[in-house]
């Protein structure tokens, strides 16, 4: 169990945080969402002690964590990075079990961990353990970020905005990822992030924070149903009143494959509008920024249920 | 192109001796460099303020040239290998300072803060991020440091460190651009292979690249360690300035003394200087001896005495008095032959007009079109003193380098030069000298100059030098002189084959 009692944060006259009280249950899969400015991931960097509070305790499992020798606290925390911060200098097994070799694992038994886990995350570890992280896209390379926070077990997984920077079909596999990570592993995730969706798709419980305060705490639902003020309202808005769904908002969760047809199409149709278009055909074509697209019955149906699930 | 071939071959193992010198000096100053230059950058990329000032020192030292550099470095730790490799040390330690410390702290600061949030520790931070990070940087650093010093490290010849650029100074000095090329190219052509070695180096893992470092730290470390153990310590060091006439005049010494004493090893160090360099040497206790004319003891080194004598015999007795009582140092008896200035035209022009002295000039001053070294066109003892003494004026006179003057007459553009008695382009060039017969100018003889320490140790060494006094003529050296500088033999064989010959040596 974690536990904010009155924490504050300043910087030369800057309030960052102001009293912060929060308590993240063991095991708990536990978001920080907010605008930028919010104090959430100042929050989160006070766990692993990269950024010292100016007032009050945090407490990790009933000690305060300014307690426990600084290096042991880290040890016991794995850490994701929003720019995934592989070591370019350390090839894909090397930067997984860097933490395990400052623990003094043995190699044998650091390099089964890491290919364990690379062969968890559907990543061939014959193919990628001996690779660069150059040689990775994006998406594969966080996934070795996350998996390199796994690699010595640790209590507690901190995410820093882990997918802001991914495209969204890397974005929705790594979140399922991590639900499922989550769900195997019995860890306590404490994840940061701007977005609203995201936050409600992942958190079990999530704090809504602004300005260095926390605005409400609860499970999605809850504060979807009664939201504390104007400002989780607003945050809220767009779930809440969806407007009609647009071919647009297919290809931004990444379906549609390129296409040399000339596109039917425009972006700005709505999903009736292509239902139309793909009954009397089994593709249509779509002209978008990038070129003209296709799109299959397949995709929307696909699309149509992910909608109803979230 | 044919003259460099016929050095190369005549002279191969010389200039592999100076290659090797060139690469063991600029070796150990670079690891000496790198050895500080990159802890003390570790050391300071937390210290902004600290490693700024470290920078501001290290570029302040890098703008001190390179022979001011020497030049302090002389009264402090004399001359040798031991000045060369601290000046070479300061001007290399600023790049590879710079590069470590800029790589060090322009690493990403996500790697950074991955690499402490995961509790890694100071060391295995810096060890296995950090460092390997930085190393790009680094060794680019250890690339420019290494152009620079091999560059520098000609300059080491000065001060009598050997080296390649004993054969650019060589070369300047005797207007032998043969030499001159074979130095430099040689030493551009080490930039490029280190340079090379360097870029191949940074491509081997930190790993990799550290033992190959530490293999080459041992080798240096275990052959400076062999040759000081290998070398018996009674070693009489004889040192000679740049040309041909001091070295072969050392190889005499060396070969006179080793013939008499054979517990005594002498170390000849050619070219290792000008006048000063190996004067200082001499005090410092850096060489036991070297030979030195009287006309420059009175001239440079010794106070008080500048109104040098037209008689040898009393130039002598005043700079080995003076020599004795100013620097307690002890003056052995000087050869015959002088290496003063002296006129010189050609042949056909002597023969024409019947030259053979100074004198015979004045009835044909207004043939004469002269060619002299701004020294002589300018001092009391040259020109100026000369047309006093002998009331004469030519009918033109040019100024013009030493090392030209020579093919300015052969090439007919003037018609008398002045010189010195032992050039041997007299020789080269069919020349004839006129006798001083009003013994205008400064006598300058050669004779051994040594400490009195030492001649109270070796008391010996005063019979063996001493039997080399009133021989050697003028025309003697002049032979040498050519056989070495313009024909390439070796010094050490026209050295024997002279004290051979001369029943000095059997």
């Amino acid at each position: 169990m974690i536990e904010f009692k009155n924490v504050s944060k300043r910087y030369a006259g800057n309030q960052a945080l102001d009293d912060l009280n929060l308590t993240i249950p063991t095991g708990d899969f536990f978001v920080l969402v907010g605008p930028s400015g919010s104090g959430k991931t100042t929050t989160l960097k006070m766990l692993n002690r990269l950024i010292e509070p100016t007032d009050g305790d945090i407490y990790f499992d009933d000690k305060r964590i300014i307690d426990y020798d600084l290096k042991q606290l880290r040890q016991q925390m794995g850490y994701v990075l929003q720019n995934i911060a592989l070591f370019p200098n350390l090839n894909i097994q090397d930067n997984i079990a860097l933490q395990a070799e400052s623990l003094g694992w043995s190699r044998k038994r650091r390099i089964d961990r890491a290919r364990a886990l690379l062969a968890q995350v559907d990543l061939d570890p014959n193919q990628y353990a001996t690779r660069m992280p150059s040689e990775l896209s994006g998406g594969e390379q966080q996934r070795v970020g996350i998996i390199r926070a796994l690699a010595i077990k640790p209590k507690v997984v901190l995410m820093d905005e882990p997918f802001s920077a991914l495209d969204p079909i890397s974005r929705k596999q790594l979140q399922d990822l991590v639900l499922q990570l989550h769900q195997e592993l019995k860890m306590t995730f404490v994840f940061v992030t701007h977005d609203m969706h995201e936050a409600l798709r992942l958190g079990q419980h999530i704090a809504v924070m602004r300005l260095g305060h926390i605005q409400q705490i609860g499970t999605g639902e809850a504060i979807m149903q009664h939201p504390a003020n104007d400002f989780v309202q607003g945050f809220f808005e767009n779930e809440h009143t969806p407007r009609p769904a647009t071919i647009h908002d297919l290809l931004a969760q990444g379906y549609g494959e390129p296409t040399t047809a000339s596109a039917t199409l425009t972006a700005t149709a709505t999903v009736n509008e292509l239902a139309a278009a793909l009954k009397t055909q089994s593709t249509a074509a779509v002209m978008t920024d990038h070129g003209p697209r296709q799109l299959t019955t397949a995709d929307l149906l696909d699309y149509l249920a992910t909608k109803e699930a979230d | 192109m044919s003259q460099i071939n016929h050095i190369l071959q005549t002279q191969g193992g010389d200039i592999l001796h100076a290659i090797g010198q060139h690469i063991g000096l600029s070796l150990i100053s670079l690891l000496i460099a790198a050895v500080i230059a990159i802890p003390v950058a570790i050391l300071l990329m937390h210290h902004e303020r600290w490693a700024k000032v470290m920078l501001q020192i290290t570029s302040i030292l890098q703008t001190i040239p390179s022979l001011a550099l020497l030049g302090i470095l002389i009264p402090i730790v004399g001359i040798g290998t031991v000045p060369s490799i601290i000046a070479l040390v300061i001007y290399a330690v600023m790049p590879i300072f710079q590069n470590t410390y800029s790589g060090l702290t322009t690493i990403d600061p996500n790697l950074e803060e991955a690499a402490t949030a995961f509790g890694l520790s100071r060391r295995m931070k810096l060890f296995r991020i950090e460092l390997p990070l930085a190393l790009p940087m680094i060794i680019s650093g250890i690339r420019i440091a290494t152009v620079m010093i091999i560059g520098t490290a000609t300059l080491a010849a000065l001060i009598g460190a050997g080296g390649l650029g004993t054969y650019i100074l060589l070369g300047i000095e005797t207007n032998n651009n043969a030499l001159l090329i074979i130095g430099a190219v040689l030493s551009a052509i080490l930039a490029l292979v280190f340079g090379a070695a360097i870029d191949w180096l940074g491509k081997l893992s930190f790993k990799k690249a550290g033992i190959v470092l530490l293999t080459l730290v041992v080798l240096i470390g275990g052959f400076a360690g062999y040759r000081k153990i290998a070398n018996p310590q009674t070693t009489i060091t004889v040192a000679g300035k740049l040309g041909s006439e001091p070295e072969i005049l050392i190889n005499m010494y060396k070969d006179l003394i080793e013939h008499d004493h054979p517990n005594i090893q002498v170390t000849t160090k050619a070219n290792f200087g000008a006048t000063s360099f190996l004067f200082k040497a001499l005090q410092s206790g850096s060489i036991d001896i070297y030979p030195e004319f009287t006309g420059t003891v009175l001239e440079s080194l010794v106070k008080g005495e500048k109104s040098a004598s037209h008689d040898p015999a009393k130039t002598y007795q005043t700079a080995k008095t003076a020599l004795k009582s100013q620097y307690q140092m002890a003056y052995l008896k000087p050869m015959q032959y002088q290496n003063g200035y002296d006129l010189a035209v050609t042949k056909q022009f002597a023969t024409k007009y019947h030259l053979k002295t100074i004198s015979d000039l004045v009835a044909v001053e207004d043939k004469v079109h002269a060619g002299f070294d701004p020294d002589f066109h300018q001092q009391k003892d040259g020109y100026p003193g000369l047309s006093k003494a002998y009331g004469l004026k030519f009918a033109s006179v040019k100024t013009m380098e030493p090392s030209i003057r020579y093919k300015a007459i052969a090439n007919g553009k003037v018609n008398l030069v002045d010189g010195y008695t032992t050039d041997p382009e007299v020789q080269e060039y069919h020349l004839v000298v006129l006798k001083d017969d009003k013994s205008f100018f400064p006598p300058y003889q050669g004779a051994p100059l040594m400490t009195e320490k030492l001649l109270t140790q070796h008391p010996e060494l005063r019979t063996t030098l001493n039997k080399l006094a009133g021989k050697v003529t003028t025309t003697d050296m002049q032979k040498m002189n050519y056989q070495v500088s313009v024909k390439h033999h070796k010094a050490a064989t026209v050295a024997r084959d002279y004290l051979r010959s001369h029943g000095l040596l059997d």
